[in-house]
């Protein structure tokens, strides 16, 4: 039976989409700082948000690039 | 006979395109993300990229369950033949129902039916059987809800505004997980593409090979790939809006938030088992992660006699795909007129479940009632820009306003 590979896939979807969906909610929380009125620097916070977006497609790609086997040979 | 289970195989491929637009599509079209027309054009593109983008699994998905080669049985196109019909009658069947049920188990049970009536019981490898369907079946859709539901409640609480001073909830502002959704939605038609076209490109080459006309251990060739991503990218087009409805408003209610991380899942749990050797359903998998998305969010109550019903479909589909393509073989054995009478039948049976499908339509106008929703947000806004006009207390209908969008979100 084939167990390890079922941690395998399991501990693998685990990892991949948290990172997507903590990478993406930060973003999302951090606009939604820099959209309050009251706010120091929105500037920089939406600086980080764009740069959490960023880092979740990165990893969405880098996932995809390990998959398509036309990269990876 | 070979152009013959092509030409099915094919037509397979387009049921399982309709069968499975509703794993990708369903959610964001639920918390509209995105136009029902556009999402299921979206959906068709990507299917079509996604079965151009690998092939690795196809040479694993298929093979192994039944005996083939030396030491075990020769697999003829008739036996796919009898397969295939009793896996298209059962995406018909189960289409028709709503009931989102694995596409790949039912030409599974097709093929092991119609093996086991027309070579005989000792043509199953159990063990294979075991290992590569009902391990699989049992574990996806757990996998799925988990992740899905540890990420829905990380989105919640990263996403989650109190006042500091107060404690009192802030406007949320998670509009952007909407965004969110479009990005993850086409991950999933991706992830469908490079999965289930390459179950029929595995079939299409086996018959190739079965029938002499190409070498045996060699991968799909560019046409099968070609008509193979065509069939299933056309089938997405049609949109299977039944079981979009099942999916997007039937399990569970379905806010922004919680599709994006049910989608990641969903992603995430294809793309990895696929890629890793231990292939989940998309269907399954799809179906565990809208579950435990809705099991994620306070608040949300996940409907357990559907997904009961769900489960009972998941249930039946081996047997009853295998009894059809079982009763088939036997039909197909009997000679030409045999496979002229399951042709001819099978046709009937197809037509009249469309024919019958037609009295209550469910299309992209009404398969999720999102559409009230949204214009109900209009309106809201509207009265309070109103509101906003006639008070000079304009930034407190804003923020009212901005609640009122949370409420939809």
């Amino acid at each position: 039976m084939k167990w390890l590979e079922l941690l395998t896939v399991a501990g693998t979807t685990l990892v991949s989409a948290v990172t997507v969906v903590v990478l993406y909610s930060l973003g999302v929380r951090l606009t939604a700082i820099a959209g309050d009125a009251e706010q120091a620097s929105p500037r920089a916070k939406r600086y980080f948000a764009y740069l959490c977006f960023g880092l979740c497609g990165l990893a969405v790609l880098f996932g995809l690039y390990l998959i398509i086997p036309y990269f990876s040979k | 006979m070979v152009a013959l289970v092509i030409g099915l195989a094919l037509f397979f491929d387009f049921t399982n395109g309709f069968h499975d637009t509703a794993n990708a599509m369903a959610t964001p079209i639920a918390t509209g993300a995105i136009k029902p027309k556009t999402a299921v054009t979206l959906a068709a593109i990507l299917n079509l990229v996604g079965a151009f983008l690998s092939t690795e699994v196809a040479k694993t998905v298929s093979g192994g369950i039944i005996r083939e080669g030396s030491d075990g049985v020769q697999i003829t196109p008739d036996i796919i033949f009898a397969g295939l019909m009793g896996a298209i009658l059962w995406n018909m069947i189960t289409w028709l129902k709503g009931v989102p049920s694995s596409s790949s188990h039912a030409l599974f049970g097709g093929l092991i039916g119609a093996a086991i009536a027309g070579i005989g019981f000792n043509s199953v490898n159990l063990e294979t059987l075991l290992q590569k369907v009902i391990l699989p079946a049992v574990f996806a859709p757990l996998i799925a809800g988990l992740v899905a539901y540890l990420c829905t409640r990380l989105a919640y609480a990263l996403t989650s505004r109190h006042d500091p001073d107060t404690g009192s909830k802030l406007t949320q502002k998670r509009g952007g997980f909407r965004t969110g959704q479009i990005f993850t939605s086409s991950l999933v038609a991706l992830a469908h593409g490079t999965n289930d076209a390459q179950k029929t490109m595995g079939i299409i080459t086996l018959v190739l090979i079965s029938a002499g006309t190409q070498a045996p251990g060699s991968g799909p060739q560019l046409w099968v790939i070609t008509a193979c991503a065509l069939a299933i990218a056309v089938g997405t087009y049609a949109g299977g809006w039944r079981i979009i409805r099942t999916m997007g408003s039937g399990l569970t209610e379905v806010k922004p938030a919680q599709g994006f991380a049910a989608e990641t899942s969903t992603a995430s749990a294809i793309l990895a088992s696929s890629h890793l050797g231990f292939a989940l359903s998309t269907t399954q998998v799809a179906s565990g992660s809208v579950i435990g998305s809705g099991m994620g969010r306070k608040g949300t109550t996940v409907r357990w006699n559907m997904v009961g019903k769900i489960a009972l479909g998941w249930l039946f589909t081996l047997p009853a795909a295998g009894i059809v393509g079982a009763l088939t073989a036997l039909l197909v054995k009997t000679g030409v007129v045999g496979v002229a009478i399951a042709a001819v039948a099978g046709t009937a049976a197809v037509l009249f479940m469309f024919v019958y499908s037609r009295k209550s339509s469910v299309g992209h106008h009404n398969a999720v009632e999102v559409e009230e929703a949204g214009q109900a947000v209009r309106f809201a806004k509207k009265k309070a820009l109103a509101r906003a006009r006639a008070k000079p207390s304009r930034q407190k209908d804003a923020a009212m306003a901005d609640q009122q969008k949370d409420a939809q979100l």
